[in-house]
C-alpha cells in the first residue's frame, strides 16, 4: 500500500515537473547557451496550484482564442478513452487467444508469421505506412478508409484505435509466446500429459494460470507502450482526444491536466483489464 | 534440407545488413555525388522537362530522386544516415553502460529501497519520448544552439532518461541469480562483493545484456522517429514560415521522414525512400538481436512437453569444455567473418580512392616521360624521348597524337614575336619497338599506330629528334648564352570526350593542353652552363651532366644557362625560392627576391601548400611566364609596376596551372582569370593596397575593352575567338570579386578572407584535377548558394 502512495506521489511530481519543462528551459540568445529557468518554478506551480483550488481546471489557447479546459475536456477526455480501451483489451484478447490457445493450429502459423514481421518494424513506421496505405486505398477504390475530420465519427476513431492496438498486441504476443515455450517445458506439464489431460485442458488449468501473472506484471508496461502511440496517433491522425491539450500548449495548465487524464485513462483501462481477467477465471478456471 | 531449415538466419543476414549499416555511416558521405546544398534545376533536355520533385529511377544523376526542391535523396540519405546509428549508438552505449553496472551493484543490496522500486515504476508509465518532447521543444526549433550541441544535449537527456529501465531489469535478473546455489556456494568460499558481480553474475547476464544493447538501439531510433512525426529533429528542427514548413538540420533519417510527412497525399517517393531505408536500419538490428537471441535459446532452451506453435529449431553452438579454440585455419562461420571484413575493407578503400573521381574534367590520356637530352657546343641538341603512353578510354586509337611546339618556329614561320629561327631534325619514331609512320604538320605530331596494336592500352613511343632553339624565340628561345626550352619534346595530347583535343598553336597565349605526367630527364651540357628545371632537386649550377626526376607535373621547363648570378631566400615550409639573374638591368634584385617570397609565403598561408620544393625565378629577356616549379619574369621592362604584378601573378599560377590543370585553348580564362584574381588579392590583402589599387589592373583591361569598343564576350571562349585578352584576365578577376562582395556573408564576415578561403577550398578542390565552365559553376553556385544564372553575365554554359 505504501509502495503504491508512493508511486502515485511520484508520478505526480513527475508529471508536474514534464507540464513545466517547457516554461524553464530557454535558449539565452545572446549567449547562445542553454538556459533553466528554475526560479520560475515557484510561481508555475503557484498559479497553477491556485487555479485548481478555486475549483477550475483553467484556461488554453487555441490559435487566438483562450478557451476554458473544462469546456472541452470531455469529449476529448471520452474519445481518448474509447480508443485506449478498445484498443489495450483487444490487444490482449489477441495475443492470449494466438499466443496460448490457438497456438498449436496451423493457421495460427501464418498469423505469427505476419506478427513477426510486423514485429521487426518500428510502431511509428508502421503507422506511417498504414496511413500511405489508406490514401493509396481511397486513391485506388474510392472508399473512404479513413478520416482526418475530428467530426467524421466512427471514421475517425477506428483507424487509431486499430494502430493504438498495434504495438501492445505484438509486445504481449512475443511475450506470451516466449512464456508459453518456457511453460510448456515444466515438469507439471509433463505429469498433465502423463495423466493424460487434454491439450486444451493443460492451456487453461496449468499453462494459463502460470502465465497471467507475467502479463498482469507486463500490464502497466503495455498500458504505457499503447499511450505513447496514441500522443502520436492522436497528433498524425487529427483525432481531438486529450493529447490536443498537451501538443497545442507552452503552459502547465493544460499540459499537465492533459497528462493527469491520461493517467487516469491509464487507470481505467489498468482496472477494466484486471477485471476482464478476474471475469475470466472465475468463468473457465478452477481456483 | 533439414540442416539449411536449422540455419539461424536472421543472424546472418541481420550482421551483414549491420555491416552495410556501419559501411554507409563510415563511407556514406564520401559516396553521396551531390552535396546537401546542390538542388537539380529545372531543366529541358531532349524533348522533356526535367524537374523537380524527380521520381526515383528515372535519372542516373538522382537514382532515387529528388525531393520538391530539388535536393537529391539519395545524397541526404548517404549524408544523414551516420547521424541516426552513431547517435543511437552512442545513447545507447552510455546507458546500457551506466545502467548495468548501477543495476549489478545494486541487485547485491540486501534489500531494494521500497522509493527506488516505486520510482522504476513510476517511470515506466511515462512514455520516453514525451519526455524528450518536452525537454528539446523549447530549443529545437530554429535552434541559436550550434547542431553539435544540440546532439549533445539530445543524447544526454536521452541517455538519462532510459537509464531506470535499463537499471530495472539488470537488477531483477541480479536477484534472480543471486539465489542460486554457485552464488551461495562462492560466497562462502569468501568471494568478495565484485568477484560475484564481475566473475560470477556478469558472465551469466552478458548474453542477455548483448541482445538488449542491439533491442535498445532499435529502441532509441523509434525513440528518434516518434520525436520526428511531431517535428522535433535530432540536430535541429528549421521552421520555415508561409507555407509552414519543417526541414532537418542533419538530415538524419527519422528527420528526413519527418519532413516528408505531409507528402502521403503526393509524391510520395520523397516520404517512402528515406522510410525504407529508416527500416532497413531498424530491422538490421532486429534481425541481428533476433539472431542471436536465437542463439543463445537454443543452447539453453529445453524440449517442450506439449505441441504448441513456436517451437525455435536452431542447432546449438556451444563450447565444448576444455576444447581448445583454434583459429587457424578458419573454418565455417569465422571464414565468412574474416571474408566480410575483407569485404568491408576493400570497399572502404575502394571508396575512398575513388571519392573525388567525379570532381573535375576527365583526361583520358596519359604519358609518362624518360627523356635523354644533349647539347654541344653549338646549342644544338640532341633528344631521344622514350614516352609511355596508356589509354585510359574505352575506345581504340589508331594514331597518337602530340604537341610537337618547336616545329612552328622553323623557317618560314610566321610569328612576329620570334626573331630567328629553330631547327628541328626528326631522325626516328618508334612504336613499341617498332618503326611508326608519322605525320608533323605545324605543331601536330601524329604517330599512326599499327593495326596490331590499336587495340592495346599501352604503347612505348620513341622519338629521336634534333633541335636548335630560336634567337629571341617565345618561350622556346636562345636569349645570347642562355637556352630557355619550354614544350620541347613531343606532348602528348590530351584525349577528351572520345577524341584527341589538339588546337593549332598560335602566338601569344597558352594553346596546348596536357595532362599531368611523370618526368624523367638525363641531359649533357657542355662546360660552364647550368641547368635548372622544374625538377625539384637541380644540381649544382655549373655541374653539366646528370638526371632529374618529377613526379605528377603539366609540363616540363629546362633553363640552360651560363654567368647567371643566384639568389635565395626560403618561404614557408622550407620552400627555396632561387632568383637567377644577370646584372645589366635596373630592377632591385632584393627587392623583387622579396617580394616573391611574401607572395609565395602569403599563397601558403592562405591557400594551401606550395605543390614543390623549390621555386626558380629566371630573370631575362622573353615572355613572363609560368612553369611547373620555375617563373620567367622580363627585368628589361620599363613599367615596374608590371614587374612587381608579373612576378605575383606568375607565383599566384604555380596554384591555379600547376596544381589546378585546364584546357587553356578553350578555357584559358579559368587559370588566368583566377591567377589575376589572387594577384590583385595579394596586393589587397598582403600589402594592404585599397581596393581600386589592388584590383586597377583588371579594371584597366575592362576599361581598355570598353574604350576600344569591343562589346561584350564570355571568359569561356576558345583561343580563335578571343576578342580581347582582357576577357580571360580581367573580366573573370572584376566578376569575382563583385561576386565575393554580393555574397560573403553567407561564409564569413570580411570580403578579403572570404575570398581567400573560397580561393583555398576551390584549390583544394580541384588538386590535380582539371577544371572546365561548367565544374567551376558547379562548385561556385553550391560554394555561394546562387543559381546557375547568376555567372551568365560573363560566362557561357
Amino acid at each position: 500500500m505504501l509502495r503504491i502512495i508512493q508511486q502515485i506521489i511520484i508520478i505526480f511530481l513527475l508529471i508536474l515537473s514534464l507540464a513545466a519543462l517547457p516554461m524553464i528551459i530557454e535558449v539565452n540568445t545572446a549567449e547562445n547557451k542553454l538556459e533553466w529557468n528554475i526560479e520560475k518554478l515557484p510561481k508555475i506551480y503557484g498559479s497553477f496550484i491556485s487555479e485548481v483550488s478555486k475549483g477550475s481546471l483553467g484556461s488554453y489557447q487555441l490559435g487566438t482564442q483562450v478557451r476554458d479546459i473544462e469546456q472541452d475536456i470531455g469529449d476529448n477526455f471520452f474519445t481518448s478513452l474509447k480508443v485506449m480501451l478498445i484498443g489495450v483489451n483487444a490487444s490482449i484478447a489477441i495475443s492470449l487467444l494466438f499466443g496460448i490457445f490457438l497456438s498449436r493450429f496451423r493457421l495460427t502459423k501464418i498469423f505469427n508469421f505476419f506478427i513477426n514481421i510486423l514485429a521487426a518494424i518500428p510502431d511509428f513506421i508502421i503507422i506511417i505506412m498504414s496511413m500511405i496505405l489508406a490514401v493509396k486505398i481511397y486513391r485506388w477504390t474510392g472508399i473512404r478508409v479513413i478520416s482526418l475530420r475530428p467530426d467524421a465519427g466512427a471514421l475517425n476513431t477506428w483507424f487509431p484505435t486499430l494502430l493504438v492496438a498495434i504495438a501492445p498486441t505484438l509486445y504481449l504476443f512475443k511475450l506470451i509466446a516466449v512464456k508459453y515455450f518456457q511453460t510448456s517445458s515444466e515438469d507439471y506439464i509433463r505429469t498433465a500429459v502423463a495423466k493424460g489431460m487434454s491439450l486444451n485442458y493443460i492451456n487453461f488449468q496449468h499453462v494459463y494460470k502460470n502465465i497471467e501473472p507475467f502479463i498482469t506484471a507486463e500490464l502497466v508496461k503495455v498500458i504505457s507502450l499503447a499511450i505513447g502511440n496514441l500522443f502520436i496517433i492522436e497528433y498524425i491522425l487529427n483525432v481531438s482526444g486529450i493529447t490536443k491539450f498537451i501538443f497545442q500548449s507552452n503552459e502547465i495548465q493544460p499540459i499537465a491536466i492533459g497528462l493527469f487524464s491520461m493517467l487516469l485513462i491509464s487507470a481505467i483501462v489498468y482496472v477494466s483489464v484486471r477485471l476482464v481477467f478476474y471475469l475470466f477465471k472465475r468463468g473457465f478456471i478452477y481456483e | 534440407m533439414n540442416k539449411l531449415i536449422k540455419l539461424n538466419y536472421s543472424l546472418y543476414i541481420g550482421i551483414i545488413c549491420v555491416s552495410i549499416l556501419l559501411f554507409l555511416c563510415i563511407f556514406g558521405p564520401m559516396m553521396a555525388s551531390h552535396s546537401l546544398t546542390e538542388t537539380l534545376e529545372t531543366q529541358y533536355t531532349d524533348g522533356k522537362v526535367i524537374s523537380p520533385p524527380m521520381e526515383p529511377f528515372e535519372t542516373v544523376d538522382y537514382p532515387l530522386g529528388t525531393d520538391k526542391w530539388g535536393y537529391d535523396l539519395l545524397s541526404m540519405i548517404l549524408h544523414g544516415i551516420r547521424y541516426t546509428v552513431f547517435i543511437a549508438l552512442a545513447i545507447t552505449l552510455i546507458k546500457m553502460i551506466v545502467g548495468t553496472v548501477l543495476g549489478l551493484y545494486i541487485g547485491q543490496w540486501k534489500r531494494t529501497p521500497g522509493w527506488m522500486v516505486a520510482f522504476e515504476n513510476a517511470w515506466s508509465y511515462v512514455p520516453l519520448f514525451l519526455i524528450l518532447y518536452f525537454f528539446m521543444r523549447p530549443i529545437n526549433f530554429n535552434s541559436q544552439l550550434e547542431t553539435s550541441t544540440l546532439l549533445g544535449y539530445f543524447i544526454v537527456i536521452a541517455s538519462i532518461i532510459s537509464i531506470p529501465s535499463i537499471v530495472s531489469s539488470v537488477r531483477l535478473k541480479t536477484v534472480e541469480l543471486n539465489k542460486s546455489v554457485y552464488i551461495e556456494a562462492a560466497k562462502t568460499l569468501g568471494a568478495s562483493n565484485n568477484r560475484l558481480i564481475w566473475r560470477h553474475i556478469f558472465p551469466q547476464l552478458k548474453e542477455t545484456i548483448l541482445v538488449m544493447f542491439i533491442l535498445e538501439i532499435v529502441y532509441v531510433i523509434t525513440i528518434m522517429g516518434q520525436l520526428a512525426l511531431v517535428n522535433i529533429f535530432v540536430g535541429g528542427t528549421l521552421r520555415r514560415f508561409d507555407p509552414l514548413i519543417y526541414l532537418s538540420v542533419t538530415k538524419e533519417l527519422s528527420g528526413l521522414v519527418g519532413q516528408a510527412r505531409l507528402n502521403i497525399y503526393g509524391n510520395t517517393h520523397i516520404l517512402i525512400v528515406p522510410l525504407i531505408v529508416l527500416l532497413f536500419t531498424t530491422i538490421s538490428f532486429s534481425l541481428l538481436a533476433n539472431g542471436l537471441k536465437n542463439r543463445f535459446q537454443s543452447n539453453y532452451a529445453r524440449t517442450p512437453w506439449i505441441r504448441i506453435g513456436q517451437v525455435p529449431r536452431m542447432k546449438p553452438v556451444r563450447k565444448k569444455f576444455g576444447e581448445k579454440r583454434k583459429l587457424w585455419p578458419p573454418r565455417g562461420e569465422s571464414i565468412a567473418i574474416l571474408a566480410l571484413f575483407l569485404v568491408f575493407i576493400g570497399a572502404g578503400t575502394y571508396v575512398y580512392l575513388t571519392k573525388d573521381s567525379d570532381v573535375g574534367v576527365k583526361n583520358y590520356s596519359k604519358a609518362a616521360y624518360d627523356i635523354h637530352l644533349a647539347m654541344d657546343e653549338n646549342g644544338l641538341f640532341d633528344t631521344e624521348a622514350t614516352i609511355q603512353v596508356k589509354n585510359k578510354s574505352e575506345d581504340d586509337w589508331d594514331e597518337l597524337v602530340f604537341y610537337f611546339i618547336p616545329n612552328v618556329f622553323t623557317e618560314g614561320h610566321s610569328f612576329d614575336s620570334v626573331k630567328g629561327n629553330a631547327t628541328v631534325k626528326v631522325k626516328e619514331i618508334e612504336v613499341d619497338g617498332e618503326k611508326a609512320d608519322y605525320s608533323l604538320k605545324k605543331d601536330t605530331l601524329k604517330i599512326a599506330l599499327a593495326d596490331n596494336m590499336k587495340g592495346k592500352s599501352k604503347h612505348t613511343v620513341k622519338v629521336a629528334y634534333e633541335f636548335t632553339p630560336p634567337e629571341q624565340g617565345v618561350r622556346f628561345s636562345k636569349e645570347k648564352d642562355n637556352y630557355y626550352l619550354a614544350q620541347w619534346y613531343p606532348m602528348l595530347a590530351t584525349y577528351q570526350n572520345g577524341k584527341w583535343n589538339k588546337e593549332d598553336y598560335s602566338d601569344g597565349i597558352e594553346t596546348y593542353h596536357v595532362g599531368f605526367s611523370d618526368y624523367k630527364v638525363t641531359y649533357k651540357l657542355p662546360e660552364g652552363y647550368s641547368f635548372i628545371s622544374s625538377a625539384e632537386k637541380d644540381p649544382k649550377p655549373e655541374a653539366n651532366e646528370g638526371s632529374v626526376k618529377i613526379k605528377k607535373i603539366r609540363d616540363f621547363f629546362i633553363a640552360v644557362t651560363k654567368d647567371m648570378d643566384i639568389h635565395e631566400a626560403t618561404a614557408n615550409d622550407g620552400v627555396k625560392i632561387r632568383l637567377f639573374t644577370k646584372i645589366d638591368h635596373d630592377k632591385n634584385i632584393d627587392e623583387s627576391l622579396k617580394l616573391a617570397k611574401d607572395a609565395l609565403s602569403f599563397y601558403q598561408e592562405k591557400i594551401g601548400a606550395y605543390p614543390h620544393k623549390q621555386l626558380d625565378i629566371i630573370l631575362d629577356n622573353g615572355l613572363f611566364m609560368e612553369y611547373p616549379g620555375i617563373v620567367t619574369i622580363n627585368p628589361y621592362i620599363q613599367d615596374s609596376n608590371f614587374y612587381r604584378l608579373s612576378i605575383v601573378h606568375e607565383i599566384a599560377h604555380q596554384y591555379f596551372y600547376g596544381v589546378v590543370a585546364n584546357d587553356q585553348y578553350n578555357e584559358g580564362w579559368v587559370d588566368e582569370g583566377i591567377t589575376e584574381f589572387a594577384t590583385s588579392l595579394y596586393f589587397y590583402i598582403a600589402e594592404n593596397q585599397w581596393e581600386g589599387q589592388a584590383f586597377a589592373t583588371p579594371k584597366y583591361r575592362m576599361e581598355w575593352i570598353r574604350e576600344a569598343g569591343l562589346g561584350r564576350q564570355y571568359s569561356n571562349v576558345p583561343v580563335h575567338e578571343l576578342k580581347d585578352t582582357g576577357y580571360i584576365y580581367g573580366q573573370p578577376a572584376v566578376e569575382l570579386l563583385k561576386m565575393m562582395k554580393s555574397k560573403y556573408q553567407l561564409n564569413g564576415d570580411d570580403v578579403k578572407e572570404v575570398s581567400m578561403q573560397f580561393l583555398s577550398d576551390y584549390y583544394h578542390h580541384f588538386m590535380y584535377k582539371e577544371v572546365d565552365t561548367s565544374e567551376f559553376i558547379r562548385f561556385t553556385k553550391d560554394y555561394f548558394l546562387v543559381p546557375s544564372g547568376y555567372f551568365n553575365g560573363w560566362l557561357n554554359k
